[in-house]
């Protein structure tokens, strides 16, 4: 008689399709570049330096990504557009997830008026394409960094709100929900403590889903200069002012569209892929 | 089926009175609108007279209600740049916009559907995994980026379009099929899972197995019953045709109403934004209104009102 034989079958890793690996090892590069962005920048990104203006790429170790009209060091503003852009990005869905979520358990809980409001405005938000009303309160405001996040923060609030609330109704005709409420415990501690761990893959598996989104639609305010104003920089901002130099010096703009592209894709990718895994129900 | 007619009619306006409301709260919230909308350089009397013209001197309910009388008498307010009213300036633009869009629109019908429908019926070919890579590579390239990877190679490269401006059909050829690829992308990608799940039916097995012919299966019981969520995109697609122009119209300085958004939000012509505004959502509510009888159209469970709030 083995020993093994008795041992229940060794657990399979789950298999990882190649290019989810790939896009996670992406997304690690990306977050510490962000992370680190101090500290790598072999430049200060808003450093002129008209001797070298429009130098192209890998001509000199100085600029490996080559300068941009103004001599500014092309790798240097990537790196900090990357910070800026990520930092809004991260910032724009947490504030959504929060927002929606807790707006969804409003409404689960006290139903009635409170749950049309909030679906009211719910079928407004995703009846009207979010760029046209971006655009409006960029209009009727002007521009700041915290209006912008702000702003992006009501991106996708609507399909955490619609989650959240249907989970949480179900969750509470569920045996748990009810013996902590029968123990006495308050609304707040039933929800955060008891129904948010049981619903909160869905809510991550929307959020990898909803923040590429977030990126593209910064990146398309900022590519319209009615987002990320300069001197400060963003990956959008980066393509917009480059594309006067796409005849001449096309590689301004396609570094950042590069990183644009092959973020989005990255998140979405893992992100298809961890709803698969986790909640096939999820749209 | 009256009864349902009138819900979607009920929900409409509804939302229509929110994007009122939305730009009421908003114009209230950001300031005095005398100064922001005539500057602030602007002389005390002119102030005064607007203030008088606008009903600033109101109540808020009373300016909140006559605000919707003007807005519904057709009165949305006047350039602050150019003087004209803000409607008569933003109809001017509607032409060129739908000179991209109705195209852009006809090319990602024609591609995406059948894609999708193709895609979906022989699953886990070539074909299928092509168009799911398109789908997700749509998704991932923003418009502006696509727009100016084909100016690099159409325009800079190899001289063969125009890249900017809207003097010949040549200039309409980048812009169209930049808002159609990326339209197509996606639409591809939904049909061929509504295709699917409607496949994965059980009357789709029964249809088979009683001897109908596949091509009759697909076509009238697959094809019908997949076209119910893809109208819902298609019709939503048909309601954001400007907003997804703005971006697009900005890259090819093509004259049209998302341009004229871009720039009236740098200059913050806020009598030409509110207007888009309620274009946009107009088009928007109405697309979706005609989605909503084209789904009793489809659907018989809808007409007979066993699902009237669904």
């Amino acid at each position: 008689m083995s020993a093994t034989a008795t041992l229940p079958p060794a657990r399979r890793l789950p298999q990882i399709p190649w290019y989810v690996t790939l896009g996670m090892g992406w997304i690690v590069l990306v977050l510490a570049v962000a992370l680190l962005a101090d500290l790598i920048t072999p430049f200060v990104y808003t450093a002129m330096d008209l001797q070298y203006r429009l130098v192209p790429p890998f001509q000199t170790w100085a600029h490996p990504l080559g300068t941009d009209e103004l001599g500014r060091d092309v790798l240097s503003r990537l790196i900090v557009s990357i910070r800026v852009s990520l930092l809004i990005a991260f910032g724009a869905t947490l504030i959504s997830a929060i927002l929606g979520t807790t707006l969804g358990f409003l409404a689960a809980h006290f139903r009635g008026i409170v749950e049309q409001a909030v679906l009211m405005l719910a079928d407004f938000q995703a009846a009207l394409p979010f760029l046209i009303l971006a655009l409006s309160v960029l209009a009727f405001f002007g521009n700041s960094l915290p209006l912008l996040i702000g702003l992006m923060g009501l991106y996708g609030w609507e399909r955490y709100a619609r989650i959240a609330r249907g989970l949480a109704i179900s969750a509470s005709a569920q045996g748990y929900a009810t013996a902590i409420t029968q123990l006495g415990a308050t609304p707040q501690r039933v929800y955060l403590r008891h129904i948010l761990p049981n619903i909160a893959s869905t809510l991550i598996v929307s959020m990898t889903l909803i923040f590429p989104e977030v990126i593209l639609l910064e990146s398309g305010l900022s590519f319209l200069g009615l987002g990320v104003q300069p001197p400060m920089t963003s990956l959008g901002n980066m393509v917009g002012y480059g594309r006067e130099y796409i005849t001449r010096a096309a590689w301004i703009m396609l570094c950042p569209a590069t990183v644009i592209v092959l973020t989005t894709l990255a998140v979405s990718l893992v992100g298809d892929w961890l709803r698969d895994r986790l909640d096939p129900t999820l749209g | 089926m009256i009864r349902y007619i009138l819900t979607r009619f009920l929900r409409a306006f509804i939302t229509i009175v929110l994007v009122v409301t939305f730009a009421f709260v908003v114009l209230r919230l950001s300031g005095d609108p005398a100064t922001i909308i005539l500057g602030p350089e602007a002389p005390p009397e002119a102030i005064a007279a607007f203030r008088k013209s606008w009903g600033l001197d109101q109540p808020v309910l009373v300016q909140y209600i006559q605000y919707f009388a003007a807005i519904f008498q057709g009165d949305l307010g006047m350039s602050m740049r150019d003087g004209r009213p803000a409607l008569e300036l933003v109809m001017e633009r509607i032409p060129a916009t739908l000179a991209l869009t109705l195209p852009a629109l006809m090319l990602k019908l024609a591609m995406g559907v059948p894609a999708g429908v193709y895609a979906a019926l022989h699953q886990g070919t070539a074909f299928d995994r092509a168009v799911m890579v398109a789908a997700v590579m749509g998704f991932a390239v923003p418009s502006f980026v696509l727009a100016l990877g084909l100016v690099l190679v159409f325009a800079v490269n190899l001289g063969w379009l125009p890249s900017g401006g809207r003097d010949t059909i040549w200039h309409a050829i980048l812009p169209i099929v930049t808002l159609g690829l990326g339209g197509a992308a996606a639409l591809a990608r939904f049909t061929r899972s509504a295709m699917l799940e409607v496949l994965g039916q059980h009357y789709i097995r029964t249809a088979s197995s009683k001897g109908l012919a596949w091509a009759v299966v697909v076509r009238s019981h697959a094809l019908p019953n997949a076209a119910i969520p893809t109208v819902t995109l298609i019709g939503f697609l048909v309601g954001s045709l400007i907003a997804g122009a703005i971006v697009v119209e900005s890259v090819f300085s093509w004259p049209g109403v998302g341009r004229l958004m871009v720039v009236a939000v740098a200059n913050r012509d806020l009598a030409v934004v509110q207007c888009i505004l309620l274009l946009v959502a107009t088009t928007m509510v109405t697309s979706n209104l005609i989605v909503d009888f084209l789904y009793g159209a489809l659907d018989p469970r809808l007409r007979h009102g066993a699902r009237a709030n669904a």
